[in-house]
């Protein structure tokens, strides 16, 4: 399909889609294998394993945040619509791990603290950037769709990142108080979790990339379909 | 600069003369400290005294809301919001106009607020009264410097007033964990935690510069 | 930007593959348009025909989604694009709860004109609205608050002056007046742009009349030597007998 109102960059996203494909099926292959494979703990049982899956699923979302006010930013600065698709891909994509994030964590939370949910600042903070992610999308659903809207949310995105760090602040005035481990979890967490932590960060970032990826596409797709079918209708009408 | 003025008298003016913005907010906090103080465990003789900076901080962002809700819908009468969009300025100097006539009115209705709270809740603010203004207003400056810009998108969406809230909430929370807990520290023994201080500084020098920035493309079509 | 500078001769306009959209719709499809420095012009089309948007890209208030947009001397800043340029729209940009000459002054603060009071009291002279000048715009007719929107659009003498269907909601008399104007900014070395639906006012004001019809140039007619009449009926022949 050659499209000539296809960007550059759309058309190498478009190509990457198979081999990151490819690379999803081998990773999230390898990465079963090995969080099957790897024992369960003393105390917890097989549970734990959904860490495996929580914590990458925090790093994607974080990635999809931060790619949303990048992409927010370039179109503001270039006046370039893939760029605004870029950003609500990353957003949306972003909010999925969000929300496997946030589910994931009180399951384990429940059998662990004995209590599904618990005021951790880390807590809280993924939960804010989820409700700011949630008002993105709010956002552009309730502006008319066009440049304004696509300006309007970046400017939010990007001011939405901003949250990050100070909310980092903010959980430093509480200090002391987090139950997450605060380095990395890989070196906090037991001898032998170091390998299926590797390999399940690895498959999440590659779906995260492949999800991403196709959500872009989608959103090209969709804008082009839309404006081919008002080009007819205004063709019939006249 | 001058442009910041001409924005400033310009919304003091136009509230002097219609009283649409500040009466409502005032009524509003009011209303929304009484609420509280009802909803408290004990009903009206009860209360934990604990919970009473956080409280007084819900009613001060509600009625910011209210007043910057209502300072972009004044601007959409007759278009004049593109009349600023076409002026030959730097549009931040717009948004700082904005925002100060925000900041003043909010201001107001803090102090109001606050007194008419310290009687309800019993809570001593007199003697205290200079370092609360103080945290007050650096409360204030975050919550207008992320409102007004925000409020300049949601005036021009589907649903505006519930716009803004579902905007703004979710980014006020380092802001309100700031205020509240210098408030509390205030309260308790008399002086703020500088850590709290320093958070409120930090969350306003942060929103004031990017909303400085990014308003010039909400003023675009 | 003082008022001298800016009207230091009359700006002229190139549009080459100017293009825009709204999400999936055309709102402008690639259009050429050269306007003369100094020309009057008028913009002509059925409703839906892009003759705002055009009108909000030249003015600076939206951004193109394609192609180049000259206006005036070649400056890339938006900023002192914007200050050669008086736009009135569909609204008044006024605000109610201002009188009439304080809307002037705050209109003149603005665009950084040097003394903008006494700017304000000189438009009210000049466009006669000395009998309800100090009255809070809020409360005047239609009529009145067009007019001060005319004069507010000329704050700053600009050399580039956009109007859309600015005889809308206007009595005959008052659009006679305003008819007159405009030759009268025209003749004082302006570029005035005007976007109507009205070919009686287009022809008996433009040197050129351009249709658009979706999006798209549809018409390019000069008057050239006939009189405002003949001109009105070439223009009709040219649009196919639509208005």
């Amino acid at each position: 399909m050659n499209d000539p109102t296809e960007t550059r960059f759309e058309r190498r996203a478009l190509a990457a889609e198979g081999p990151v494909a490819i690379a999803l099926l081998v990773t999230s292959a390898i990465a079963a294998l090995v969080i099957v494979r790897a024992p369960a703990d003393v105390v917890q049982g097989v549970l734990y394993k959904i860490l495996f899956v929580h914590a990458p699923a925090a790093f994607a979302a974080y990635l999809g945040f931060v790619l949303t006010a990048a992409g927010g930013a370039l179109y503001l600065w270039k006046n370039d619509e893939q760029w605004d698709r870029l950003a609500v891909a990353a957003a949306e994509v972003g909010l999925l791990f969000c929300t496997l994030n946030i589910v994931t964590g009180p399951i384990w939370a429940k059998a662990a603290w004995g209590k599904a949910w618990v005021w951790d600042p880390r807590l809280v903070m993924t939960a804010l950037l989820w409700l700011v992610y949630l008002a993105y999308g709010l956002l552009r659903s309730f502006s008319e769709e066009g440049p304004r809207a696509a300006r309007f949310a970046a400017v939010y995105g990007i001011a939405g990142v901003l949250l990050i760090p100070l909310n980092y602040f903010a959980i430093d005035l509480f200090g002391g108080r987090a139950l997450h481990p605060e380095n990395l979890e890989r070196q906090s967490l037991g001898v032998g979790i170091g390998q299926p932590f590797l390999a399940g960060t690895i498959a999440t970032l590659v779906a995260f990339l492949y999800l991403l990826l196709v959500r872009f596409e989608v959103q090209g797709l969709r804008v082009r379909v839309e404006r081919a079918r008002l080009d007819e209708a205004s063709g019939e009408a006249s | 600069m001058n442009i910041l003025r001409a924005v400033l008298a310009k919304d003091l003016l136009s509230e002097w003369r219609s009283r649409d913005r500040l009466p409502a907010m005032l009524v509003f906090a009011l209303l929304t400290v009484v609420v509280l103080r009802f909803a408290q465990p004990g009903g009206s003789l009860g209360g934990d005294p604990a919970q009473a900076p956080g409280l007084l901080w819900v009613a001060y962002v509600f009625a910011a809301v209210l007043g910057m809700n209502r300072a972009f819908a004044l601007e959409l009468e007759n278009d004049a919001l593109a009349g600023l969009a076409l002026a030959p300025v730097d549009r931040g100097w717009i948004f700082l106009g904005k925002a100060a006539s925000n900041l003043l009115l909010l201001v107001v209705a803090q102090i109001t607020t606050a007194v008419f709270f310290s009687v309800l809740f019993g809570v001593d603010l007199a003697g205290v009264a200079l370092p609360f203004l103080g945290i007050a207003f650096l409360g204030a400056v975050g919550l207008t410097a992320a409102g007004t810009l925000f409020a300049g998108i949601s005036v021009r969406t589907r649903y505006r007033e519930v716009m803004l809230p579902l905007l703004l909430f979710p980014l006020l929370v380092p802001l309100l964990v700031g205020a509240v807990q210098a408030t509390a520290g205030l309260l308790a023994d008399g002086r703020a935690d500088p850590g709290a201080l320093q958070l409120l500084c930090v969350y306003d020098a942060v929103f004031l510069i990017a909303s400085f920035l990014l308003f010039e493309y909400v003023l675009d079509e | 930007m003082t008022s001298a500078a800016a009207s230091a001769g009359a700006w002229a306009v190139t549009a080459v593959g100017l293009e825009k959209r709204f999400g999936p719709v055309s709102a402008l499809r690639p259009l050429d348009l050269t306007i003369a420095a100094g020309s009057s012009i008028a913009v002509v089309g059925p409703n839906g025909a892009g003759k705002t948007t055009l009108l909000r890209l030249l003015a600076g208030l939206a951004r193109p989604s394609g192609g180049r947009l000259e206006v005036g001397p070649a400056e890339p800043d938006r900023r002192k694009r914007r200050a050669g340029i008086g736009y009135l729209g569909h609204a008044t940009l006024l605000y109610p709860e201002l009188t009439a000459r304080e809307n002037l002054a705050f209109a003149a603060r603005l665009y950084g004109v040097a003394e903008p009071e006494a700017r304000a009291d000189a438009l009210v002279k000049a466009h006669g609205l000395e009998s309800f000048a100090d009255r809070r715009t809020g409360e005047f007719s239609r009529g009145m608050a067009q007019r001060v929107a005319i004069a507010r659009a000329l704050v700053h003498e600009p050399p580039l002056v956009l109007l859309d269907e600015p005889f809308t909601g206007l009595d005959p008399e008052a659009a006679d007046a305003l008819a007159a104007r405009l030759a009268g900014l025209h003749a004082g070395g302006r570029t005035v742009l005007l976007v109507t639906h009205d070919l009686a006012r287009a022809a008996a004001f433009a040197e050129r009349v351009v249709l658009l019809r979706r999006g798209a140039l549809a018409a390019d007619v000069e008057r050239g030597d006939s009189e405002p009449h003949d001109f009105e009926a070439s223009l009709r022949a040219a649009l196919g007998g639509r208005p």
